[in-house]
């Protein structure tokens, strides 16, 4: 095991320490692990296993030693891998009164009758079982790691006594550790999937984000595909493909693997609302949704217009009766998602209010 | 101080010469006899169809109330006296009968089969 021989050079950096899931979660680790840890020299109280950070954990193990103090008890725990203190903290109830006095003096009262006070000694009674073990049993701490005196230790944030007449806790708790291990804690933590950093992506959806970005940029109005081909030249390998022999096979050029890649990106662009085609002719040509002045204009008017009406003028006219209206008046193809977006534009520059959801309304 | 940790160990393990004296261990059976004039149980367990005894030193865990036939689990040392043999001397001694004797072989052996390879790898 490499864990109590790291190099603190190898210490990943404290701020990426949070997003290792395992560093805000109670690790459950084997106690031998968790003696073993090396310690940060950066930050005292973070350690690490497998460069993974950890500050609190999860264990469960028998009880073997045990100490009392005025303020708290002191139990050695066993897992079977290793040993370690559990330094539990007694709460003020326990503190004050040890073991609580007069118990069972309510037990003459009436059946049925509900006593409070009685009732809530039973809890204290509860509790106080819960929180004072004898050597044998099995208890259950969860808390920061401590190093006090060259000993590590638990500082119990919760602990209590596990009931596990037949062993299924401990059992289960065997059972589970180890796929924990395999799954998380042994694995290194990873922050980039991807050695440039960039999230894997598709060719297509960079694709589609190439040409977003750009009709962004320059405001385009309207463009034929050709005038936007050469943007994705360079999401097409331009080299020969090649079978596992070396001869070239025939396939697709890169021009044509561009184009096929435009076509699939406008689909997706069109889809969206992000483009549409005013007529559908010989002539591709897409209008970009948002900077076609024309819709926008006859949109408008169509609202206004329906808005003297009797029938909307309460409630507004619906995004479908708009729609309707657009594909009578202005354009068979424009699309649903495209008359969101231009509605969309149109309410965030109040030309437009919306009274409800999908209804619109001009004032 | 604490003590050493206690790693499960079969009983059918507890008589070979890996299982060295003084070493610490958890080990389960059936409670076949006990004997209080020398603080002495016997636990049998059984693996495919040969039973194995261990015998436990009670004397840190009396007075202990001794239910014949039930699961017990024993926590301790390992003693290797010449007269005796070999023995437990159990600092815990937990009956945890109804347990599923089949599962907690498994749950030992998954927990050291994951030790292995974590040592291999």
């Amino acid at each position: 095991m490499a864990t109590n021989k790291m190099d603190p050079a190898d210490e990943p950096p404290p701020l990426l320490w949070g997003l290792d899931p395992v560093f805000s979660a109670f690790a459950k680790l084997y106690i031998r692990d968790i003696l073993e840890m090396a310690e940060s020299t950066q930050v005292p109280g973070i350690y690490f296993y497998n460069l993974h950070p950890i500050f609190k954990v999860d264990i469960l193990g028998t009880v073997v030693y045990k100490r009392e103090r005025d303020d708290f008890f002191c139990y050695g725990v066993d897992d079977g891998t290793g040993v370690i203190n559990c330094l539990c903290w007694k709460n003020d109830l326990l503190k004050q009164h040890g073991k609580p006095s007069g118990w069972g003096k309510h037990s003459d009262d009436a059946e049925g009758d509900f006593n409070v006070a009685a009732e809530l000694e039973k809890l204290q009674q509860f509790q106080y079982s819960q929180c004072h073990l004898d050597i044998g049993e099995l208890l259950r701490v969860r808390g920061p790691v401590k190093t006090s005196r060259q000993q590590r230790e638990i500082m119990a944030s919760t602990y209590y006594k596990v009931n596990d007449p037949m062993m299924a806790v401990q059992i289960e708790w065997m059972m589970e550790v180890p796929e924990l291990y395999r799954q998380c804690y042994d694995k290194p933590f990873k922050l980039h999937p991807d050695a440039s950093g960039e999230p894997a992506m598709s060719t297509l959806s960079k694709a589609t984000n190439i040409i977003r970005d750009f009709l962004k940029q320059k405001s385009v109005v309207r463009f034929r595909p050709y005038d936007v081909l050469d943007l994705l030249h360079p999401l097409v390998p331009e080299q020969p493909r090649t079978d596992s022999a070396g001869e070239p096979v025939a396939g697709p050029s890169a021009c044509q693997q561009a184009r096929q890649l435009l076509k699939e990106a406008l689909q997706i662009l069109q889809d969206e609302g992000i483009v549409y085609r005013k007529l559908k002719s010989q002539d591709e040509v897409y209008q970009v949704t948002i900077h076609d002045k024309d819709l926008l204009i006859a949109i408008k008017d169509i609202i206004r217009e329906d808005c003297r009406r009797e029938k909307y003028a309460e409630k507004g006219c619906h995004l479908l009766h708009i729609l309707s209206a657009v594909r009578q008046r202005y354009s068979l193809n424009v699309s649903k998602a495209a008359l969101e977006l231009v509605l969309k534009s149109l309410e965030c520059n109040s030309d437009i209010v919306s009274t409800s959801d999908n209804y619109y309304t001009m004032f | 101080m604490l003590p050493a940790a206690a790693a499960f160990c079969f009983p059918w393990e507890i008589n070979s010469v890996e299982v060295e004296e003084g070493k610490s261990v958890r080990t389960f059976g059936r409670l076949v006899s006990y004997d209080w004039d020398e603080s002495r149980a016997s636990l049998w367990a059984q693996q495919g169809s040969t039973e194995h005894p261990v015998t436990i030193n009670t004397a840190y865990v009396e007075p202990f109330d001794p239910i014949i036939g039930a699961q017990y689990l024993a926590l301790g040392e390992v003693e290797k006296a010449e007269s005796v043999g070999v023995m437990v001397r159990a600092r815990v001694l937990t009956c945890v009968d109804g347990v599923n004797v089949a599962l907690l072989q498994k749950a030992i052996a998954v927990q050291r089969s994951f030790f292995r390879e974590r040592e291999s790898s």
